[in-house]
């Protein structure tokens, strides 16, 4: 593919001005989520993080191009499905369905992945900008998924079913023959299959961390 | 000459290594392999040279009608070889005739046997002609395929992994499904006649087109050669590296327009991101080896798969 050196200037640029910048946005999620809890409870943790939630995980869009593009190494087999899942649960389902923006699972969910993403990107951020980044950065970049992978999990599947009462009175989640264009589209087959894919995409993500964990640390001591 | 056998960790995969003609050929060694090792069929085996130290870039594979000797470092009698097992294996065949079998049959179920009740809808069923000429252009286009797998491709390496099975069936075999269900059911929207005999014409002239393409790339391999690369010529190859893909992508695009399903196009468009994938590795592929360097010629300025987008 036509990409960038790796190290090339402009590129450096582009994806630390990148890193950092959705890097500020997932602070603010995490910033606005803990006033609210704090101030109301979990019920208002939703309406507090909308829009910066809305625009740090959209961003994250690019990254499928970052990596059609060969900007950066990480392979589209992760990103994709990580990427779909993730905007998939903030507009089809936190978005589109009211009921589910004052459950709890809201507060676990965004408290996992703001954490996560918030050492994510600062630790791109440091690579891109420094060249390098603290061993306790790249430590918790590779060891806190343990904890909050399954945590965002069954907080993102928890919330698909608390949606489906209102999918089903949506009229989103139904369109029906005969129409120009020959397509229908039911929820309860959209439902059937985003949880066929579910099941095998978590234990493949997640063992595609776990192996990159046991390389990139043991590879870091001995440097 | 001794050849030593080790996996890429440095373990050695056959010990105390292996005594061979100096003639032998890399065939003879992958013989030699499987026999001392039992599961480890040649078409299982993957064997380069070691990397050198300090250089970069891919290892080099050993080419299976090649002498041993040609790999041997200068004046040494030895080898050493590293040996990678790349799974178990199927013939390309086998895996191309899995994958277009079940779209071949599938997509007549939804045609002719009375599926639509399971979904809700009872009752007599109109069947529109376009929906019977889709029938028929779908099922040769993959009749087709299967008899050019058996007839006329010529494959650079004859298998597959089996893991791919599984994965390209799921492919074929649910987008089949998918587009049957849309194209045959009860409550179809045909379009209008125009529209659909532009759309089937399109497509034929390009399934036709694509034949050809396939014509022209067995050609330009031998029958006892194990593959390798020429630079495409004639036809629409002469403007476009992977003229075959394109006349693919074309012809799925008149079914498209005849039978006007959202599901058909979104067949297209996977199927065109997935070859187009392809044709860059493909078009990298030969301009890299045709560089106008050490005698081969130079390959020409064409488009990569989609005049004029690519």
């Amino acid at each position: 593919m036509a990409a960038a050196a790796p190290g090339s200037a402009l590129r450096r640029l582009y994806l630390s001005a990148y890193s950092w910048v959705v890097f500020f946005g997932w602070a603010q999620v995490l910033c606005y989520a803990a006033s609210a809890l704090l101030e109301t409870g979990h019920e208002a943790v939703y309406a507090a993080v909308e829009r910066p939630l809305q625009f740090a995980q959209t961003a994250a869009f690019m990254e499928i191009l970052h990596s059609i593009l060969g900007f950066v190494r990480s392979p589209i087999s992760t990103t994709l499905p990580q990427i779909t899942g993730r905007l998939y649960i903030t507009w089809g389902i936190l978005w589109s369905f009211r009921e589910a923006q004052s459950h709890i699972l809201v507060t676990s969910l965004i408290i996992s992945w703001s954490i996560t993403e918030i050492i994510r990107y600062s630790f791109f951020g440091m690579k891109e900008t420094f060249g390098f980044a603290p061993y306790w950065l790249l430590w918790l970049r590779y060891s806190t998924f343990l904890v909050f992978y399954p945590i965002g999990l069954l907080s993102e599947v928890g919330l698909i079913f608390v949606a489906i009462p209102s999918m089903k009175s949506s009229w989103k989640c139904r369109l029906m023959m005969p129409n120009k264009w020959n397509f229908s589209f039911d929820y309860r087959y959209e439902l059937a299959l985003t949880m066929t894919l579910y099941v095998p995409g978590f234990p493949y993500l997640f063992r595609y961390m776990v192996a990159k964990r046991k390389k990139v640390l043991s590879a870091r001591k001995t440097a | 000459m001794k050849v030593s056998v080790v996996s890429r960790s440095g373990r050695e995969v056959v010990k105390g290594g292996i005594e061979l003609k100096d003639s032998a050929k890399v065939a003879d060694l992958q013989e030699a392999i499987h026999a001392k090792t039992k599961k480890y069929y040649p078409a299982r085996q993957r064997l380069t040279l070691p990397a050198q130290p300090g250089k970069s870039g891919k290892p080099v594979v050993l080419s299976q009608k090649a002498s041993l000797s040609e790999y041997c470092e200068k004046g040494s009698g030895s080898l050493t070889v590293v040996f990678k097992d790349l799974g178990p294996q199927v013939y390309y065949s086998t895996l191309f005739f899995w994958e277009y079998v079940g779209p071949l049959i599938i997509y007549p179920i939804f045609y002719y046997l009375p599926v639509y009740k399971y979904f809700g809808y009872e009752g007599e069923r109109v069947i529109h002609p376009v929906q019977t000429y889709a029938m028929y252009y779908f099922c040769f286009h993959y009749f087709k395929r299967i008899m050019e797998t058996f007839f006329v491709h010529r494959f650079s390496h004859a298998t597959s992994p089996v893991s791919n099975v599984f994965r390209n069936c799921a492919y074929y075999w649910t987008f089949g499904a998918y587009i049957a269900y849309y194209c045959n059911h009860p409550l179809y929207t045909p379009v209008s006649d125009l529209q659909m005999k532009i759309g089937f014409g399109i497509g034929v002239v390009c399934q036709i087109a694509n034949f050809y393409c396939h014509i022209l790339l067995r050609n330009l391999r031998s029958p006892t050669g194990s593959g390798g690369y020429q630079i495409p010529r004639g036809f629409l190859f002469n403007i476009v590296t992977c003229a075959n893909y394109t006349t693919e992508i074309y012809q799925w695009l008149g079914f498209n327009i005849a039978t006007q399903t959202v599901a058909g196009y979104v067949f297209l468009a996977v199927a065109a991101a997935i070859m187009t994938n392809w044709a860059l590795g493909k078009h990298s592929r030969l301009r890299k080896l045709f560089d106008g360097k050490d005698g081969q010629p130079k390959y020409p300025r064409r488009w990569v798969i989609l005049p004029p987008f690519l």
